[in-house]
């Protein structure tokens, strides 16, 4: 078991760093943890035609959609390729994804924000199919999730299955897995002993 | 991690506490009953045979082991629980006794790099389940270890931070291994658990006669005794179940997790995969090899606990 030790240990230390490293504004970003639960509820058993994978529709902000209003191709309004921090209809983003060597535009398309970018077929993906973008960067992660290892499925272990998507658990922008407060421990008389010489 | 000692010395208390629950209700002649719960079985059987139905208790204790019962004692024995559980919670139970699904030997796998500790899924099993609040118990502990450290006897299930995964710690909850060569079920004196051919070892809570060795026996206690009736607000029971899994239980007996039986007979997820918010917890037909279970056992790291005892969890441990 000592190998696993140390896997375990260099897994928690990437954690722990991630940890220290997440700072989270409420009501930012499209899709917290316990969103995919509300969005499953509300459509239950709904999944895109024609995908895949059975996912959940995540609806963007209506606030915020359709991109192409204000992103329109008749809009001659600058492209930003160069990281900046000073986002003003966006400043509810804060980017925190890969360190300063991610940015918008690695992620979403220039030319139609309706669209992220392009795997090599070069047609642009959807944002319902955003785990195809993760993908690029995290093949096995993806690899796992296909697999049913990495995320989650919910529904009949052997028939319909719902999975849970990329951004259900990630915001991508701030993709560290969000905090949560714990349920209460166990009364205290629960196990004998050992634990409780602990505290 | 056993407390094999404490188990033994009381089990002679707790057998008298059993014929007591026994011989209580007044209502069902029970005065001439004596305690002897074989010897009466095998007298009076005829006698009661006789007897039309009630929901007199006495049928309780003639009952027959569930693996031996015909179609219409079970047919019997459910409309009479449920009568019983509508008498004390005032709702129409579901009382399953859906048989194992062919070509299924169920298997488990937790990640335990995902695993945040945060005990959603114990909260999940008690509600699920129909466990006991007051006394408390909780099929589910989750033990949080210092980073490096596997020592059971080190790690601590009374955590309590604002948030959960905490800096220098991991979590691993363990709950019933379901073993494939599970020393509970052969310490039963009367063979009120046993391996069902999908795996899941369960326990006839009408059989059981409260000794407590499996409880003694189990290298991960995985077993949990209701030392007190138990309690659980009508409002929060829940009436779906299956005979060997979430019905009510009583005073004085075993009860363990079932991997949910009454919902992975029909197909759902455990309770505990269905609410884990990282998606640590990972459930399926270990015979299918395109199964989420099989694609982990066959492409990532896993470990079981205790291995050395020989136990052949089918629990896993996985790091992706
Ligand atoms: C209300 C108008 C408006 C809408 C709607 C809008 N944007 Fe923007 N967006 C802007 C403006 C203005 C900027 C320039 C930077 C800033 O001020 O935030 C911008 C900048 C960006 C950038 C940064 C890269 C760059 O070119 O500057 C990205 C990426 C982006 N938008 C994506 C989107 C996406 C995706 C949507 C739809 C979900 C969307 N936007 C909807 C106005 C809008
Ligand atoms: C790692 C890839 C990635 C990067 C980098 C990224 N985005 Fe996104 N963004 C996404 C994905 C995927 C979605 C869709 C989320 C969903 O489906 O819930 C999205 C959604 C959005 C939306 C609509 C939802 C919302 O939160 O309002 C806006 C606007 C947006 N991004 C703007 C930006 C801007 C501005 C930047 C740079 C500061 C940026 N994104 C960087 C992947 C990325
Ligand atoms: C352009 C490449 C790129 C894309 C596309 C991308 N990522 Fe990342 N992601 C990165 C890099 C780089 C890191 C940092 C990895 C590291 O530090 O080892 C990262 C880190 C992460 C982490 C770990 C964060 C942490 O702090 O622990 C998560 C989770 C993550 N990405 C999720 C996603 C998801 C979900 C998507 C799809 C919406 C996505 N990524 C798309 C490049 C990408
Ligand atoms: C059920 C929720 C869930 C889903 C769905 C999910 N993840 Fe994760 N992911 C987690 C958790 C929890 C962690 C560990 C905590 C952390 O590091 O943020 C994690 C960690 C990661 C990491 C960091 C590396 C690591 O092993 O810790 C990457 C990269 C990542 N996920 C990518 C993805 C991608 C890509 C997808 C979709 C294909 C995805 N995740 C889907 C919950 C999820």
């Amino acid at each position: 078991m000592n190998g696993h030790i140390g896997s375990l240990k260099i897994a928690l230390l990437v954690m722990a760093l991630a940890l220290l490293g997440a700072c989270l504004m409420p009501g930012t970003g499209p899709v917290q943890a316990q969103a995919p639960q509300e969005s499953q509820s509300e459509e239950s058993g709904v999944a895109v035609s024609g995908q895949e994978f059975p996912v959940p529709l995540v609806p963007l902000p209506k606030t915020i959609t359709p991109c192409r209003a204000c992103h329109g191709p008749e809009k001659d309004f600058p492209v930003q390729f160069k990281r900046h921090e000073d986002l003003l209809v966006h400043k509810n983003i804060r980017l925190a994804h890969g360190g300063v060597r991610v940015w918008c535009l690695d992620c979403h398309h220039p030319d139609n924000r309706n669209f992220l970018l392009p795997l090599s077929d070069g047609k642009p993906i959807d944002f319902e199919h955003s785990y195809l973008l993760c993908g690029k960067c995290h093949g096995t992660k993806y690899r796992d999730w296909r697999n049913g290892i990495h995320g989650k499925r919910t529904g009949s272990w052997n028939g319909e299955k719902q999975y849970f998507l990329c951004v259900s658990c990630h915001n991508p922008h701030l993709p560290k897995f969000k905090p949560l407060e714990p349920m209460p421990p166990p009364a205290k008389p629960w196990t004998p002993k050992e634990t409780q010489a602990k505290h | 991690m056993s407390d094999s000692n404490k188990t033994t010395q009381e089990t002679a208390t707790i057998r008298r506490d059993k014929k007591d629950r026994a011989t209580e209700a007044p209502a069902c002649g029970k005065d001439s009953i004596q305690p002897d719960r074989r010897s009466f079985l095998a007298g009076a059987a005829a006698f009661l045979g006789l007897i039309s139905v009630s929901s007199c208790s006495w049928q309780e204790f003639v009952q027959n082991h569930f693996q031996r019962m015909t179609k219409t004692e079970i047919e019997e024995t459910v409309e009479r629980l449920r009568a019983e559980y509508k008498g004390k919670y005032g709702k129409d139970f579901v009382v399953g006794t859906e048989a194992p699904i062919d070509g299924t030997l169920f298997g488990y796998a937790l990640d335990i790099q995902r695993c945040i500790g945060c005990r959603r899924c114990v909260y999940a099993c008690v509600d699920e389940n129909n466990q006991t609040r007051n006394p408390q118990m909780q099929y589910i502990r989750v033990l949080r270890f210092k980073d490096g450290n596997m020592d059971l006897e080190e790690s601590s299930i009374y955590y309590d931070p604002e948030e959960v995964p905490e800096k220098g710690y991991y979590y691993m909850p363990v709950q019933c291994q379901h073993c494939a060569n599970a020393p509970c079920t052969k310490v039963c004196p009367v063979r009120a658990t046993w391996t069902e051919p999908d795996g899941i070892v369960v326990v006839d809570y009408n059989w059981c006669i409260g000794c407590r060795y499996c409880m003694a026996a189990c290298p991960y206690m995985g077993r949990w005794f209701n030392f007190a009736d138990p309690v659980i607000p009508a409002d929060q029971v829940n009436t779906q179940t299956h005979y060997l899994g979430n019905r009510p239980r009583m005073r004085n007996v075993v009860e363990k997790c079932t991997f949910c039986i009454q919902r992975v007979r029909v197909g759902k997820y455990p309770m505990c995969v269905e609410v884990c918010p990282v998606g640590a917890r990972k459930f399926g037909n270990l015979l299918d090899p395109d199964s989420e279970i099989s694609r982990i056992i066959s492409t990532k790291r896993v470990f079981r606990l205790k291995e050395e005892l020989n136990t052949q969890p089918k629990f896993y441990y996985f790091f992706a």
